[in-house]
């Protein structure tokens, strides 16, 4: 019997030293010190690879800009602190990270599920992934709507490869191939060689910023969440995390980043 | 009394239990050893119009068999007949003349009957032959002869299915070389001890070398050694009596693939700097292979190119293979697919995704090598 109580004691040590709920019921057994550091601090130490416009990028004095620099300094904020930014090449970043260097990763990082066991995710602040874009005046809503029709992509891309895909899958639809997005873009809307383009949402977003007269339709072809990321045992940040961004989207400042740094959408993007 | 009984009834109920799990894991183990594993289908033969086009596949942490069998068949469906993979020391020799050969026998058995030509990259030290705190890169000279031993023993395993065998891999830069000094008379010294023994057990085996990184370091760098000076430093320790293939790393960046060479420049054609001093050296009768090369389609690598470049230029590589280097005996690219992704731009350079997916550069390579196949 002793044995048998030293058992569910020693499983129940070891599910609350590791469970969520184990945290909350006691507190003094796992204690978030990212978070504590960055209180003590008033910086969050934010990690990017400033080589990505618009996400992240260097300024004419040398200084990190984007929507990525200033998506981490309006969360900061909302806690009454300030991100300071740091400044790592983008295959170190999960080792600059996991060092304790940083204290997060702002930098239009995709969700990986297979670094679960060494860092947390917030949920997705954009998805850049593969997009049917149409004109604005186009009757297409949907993919199955592409039956028959004429598709643009750029050659040799994702766009190309989950074509390619589709007409594998029985889908009838031709697609003409061009070497770049610029050139996908004005077959669409100058040529009218084809009647849809499939085109990554950032590309998309930033032909949309520049006025021209495209909207996407339908859910991403292929989604690529951008996440933050943090350390494994940043509970407490993850949280203030989700809550800012939750807040953050609330009031609009996450439209107003993509206005910022991509130019305003003047169409509403469809999906079905 | 009544207590006891249930107690023995409960122990005899726990006793049938424990050996029906026994016999049921001893069947499972017996059926696993009895079944055949993934066949090997038919021979097959590699049909392409250039038959120096060839790729490094990434098989080595690639667990399961039918994924191995699956790559190298695509490898033929493809069209290249030359495949480069890297047989890490480590992994088959983890205790000083203890031998798991399974994975590798896959490997090579997979390849040979897809009718491809393997090039074996041995590499990566075990714990064993290197002092703690070594990464597994590094090699003492006190241990040039255990890897050799190995080296030969890999050779006289796969004799007959294995005719190329490259030692090392980019010497010329400080991580590949353990974060020691690199030095090309040490490495002269390392196919000084391996090449022999090769030839011995299997002297038909062609033993590739160098296989340097093309690096535009200076000199007192801590990253590496310019390649090219690299390579004279070989010529200059006696490497030419210990090698039979130079083997060439020719990697684009963002230079098309006619940029012409030039030594302050990382491109393609920096393989014509190499064998220069192949010829000035009076190896000019050797042949080359590149076992490593191409271009990145990464979106924000710096070095990379736009999907379609990388498409273009790929094509263009194998042509000036086929077409201007008769010295060149195989152009083999990085990387045909990863057991799993990188997350990194690393994944930009494949070609087909982790899932067996082909990309448009694999269609692309296929309908080349198919056109006017003989």
């Amino acid at each position: 019997m002793a044995g048998l109580a030293l058992l569910i004691a020693t499983s129940w040590g070891a599910w609350l030293l590791t469970a969520e709920q184990g945290a909350a019921l006691l507190p003094f057994l796992r204690r978030d010190y990212t978070w504590q550091a960055i209180q003590e601090r008033g910086v969050w130490r934010v990690g990017l690879d400033p080589s990505f416009p618009p996400f992240e990028m260097l300024d004419e004095n040398g200084a990190p800009v984007g929507y990525d620099v200033d998506l981490a300094q309006a969360l900061a904020a909302t806690w009454g602190m300030r991100a300071e930014i740091v400044a790592v090449g983008f295959d170190s970043l999960p080792d600059t990270l996991k060092t304790g260097k940083i204290d997060s990763i702002v930098s239009a990082y995709p969700y990986d599920e297979r670094l679960t066991q060494d860092f947390r995710f917030s949920t997705p602040y954009f998805d850049a992934g593969l997009r049917i874009a149409v004109p604005d005046d186009s009757p297409i809503r949907t993919l199955t709507d592409l039956t028959g029709r004429q598709v643009g992509v750029e050659w040799g891309s994702v766009g190309d490869m989950i074509g390619r895909r589709l007409q594998r899958e029985g889908m009838i639809m031709t697609l003409k191939s061009f070497e770049t997005p610029d050139q996908v873009i004005s077959a669409l809307l100058e040529t009218q060689q084809v009647e849809a383009i499939f085109i990554d949402q950032v590309s998309l977003r930033q032909a949309q910023g520049a006025g021209l007269p495209l909207r996407g339709v339908d859910d991403p072809l292929e989604s690529v969440p951008y996440v933050i990321v943090m350390p494994h045992r940043a509970d407490t940040l993850q949280e203030r995390i989700a809550g800012s961004l939750h807040l953050l989207q609330e009031h609009g400042v996450l439209s107003e980043l993509e206005d910022r740094w991509f130019g305003a959408r003047t169409l509403e993007e469809q999906n079905p | 009394m009544q207590g006891v009984t249930i107690l023995r009834k409960q122990r005899r109920w726990l006793l049938v239990f424990l050996l029906s799990v026994t016999v049921v894991l001893i069947s499972i183990w017996v059926a696993r050893s009895l079944l055949p594993a993934v066949p090997l289908g038919p021979q097959q033969t590699v049909y392409t119009r250039n038959p120096k086009m060839g790729i490094h596949t990434r098989l080595t942490d690639e667990v399961e068999e039918q994924k191995i069998k699956r790559s190298l068949e695509m490898v033929r469906e493809m069209g290249a007949p030359w495949v480069v993979e890297y047989f890490p020391w480590a992994y088959i020799e983890d205790e000083p003349g203890r031998y798991n050969w399974v994975h590798a026998d896959q490997v090579v058995a997979h390849a040979s009957q897809q009718g491809l030509t393997l090039i074996a990259r041995l590499g990566f030290v075990p714990q064993w032959a290197r002092p703690k705190d070594t990464t597994p890169l590094y090699l003492d000279e006190k241990n040039f002869d255990d890897f050799a031993k190995f080296a030969a023993l890999f050779a006289e395993r796969y004799r007959g299915k294995v005719n190329y065998i490259i030692l090392w891999n980019e010497p010329n830069l400080a991580l590949e070389w353990g974060y020691a000094a690199p030095d090309a008379a040490k490495y002269t010294a390392l196919l000084r001890a391996a090449y022999p023994l090769i030839k011995a057990a299997a002297p038909e085996v062609q033993v590739l070398a160098g296989a340097l990184a093309p690096t535009l370091a200076p000199p007192g760098s801590e990253f590496g050694v310019n390649d090219l000076a690299f390579l004279q430093a070989m010529y200059d320790a006696g490497a030419a009596a210990y090698f039979d293939v130079l083997a060439i790393h020719a990697y684009g960046w963002h230079f098309d693939p006619d940029s012409p060479p030039d030594p302050a420049v990382v491109n393609f054609r920096r393989a014509e700097l190499l064998r220069e001093i192949m010829v000035k050296n009076g190896d000019a009768a050797k042949p080359a292979v590149i076992t490593e090369g191409g271009w990145n389609d990464h979106p924000r690598w710096t070095r990379a190119v736009r999907p379609a470049q990388r498409i273009t230029y790929t094509l263009r590589a194998y042509e000036i293979a086929q077409q201007e280097w008769p010295w060149l005996d195989a152009l083999c690219l990085w990387v045909f697919r990863f057991p799993w992704d990188q997350n990194s731009y690393q994944d930009y350079f494949t070609f087909v995704r982790t899932d067996f997916e082909p990309k448009p550069i694999y269609t692309e390579v296929q309908r080349y090598a198919r056109e006017s196949t003989p």
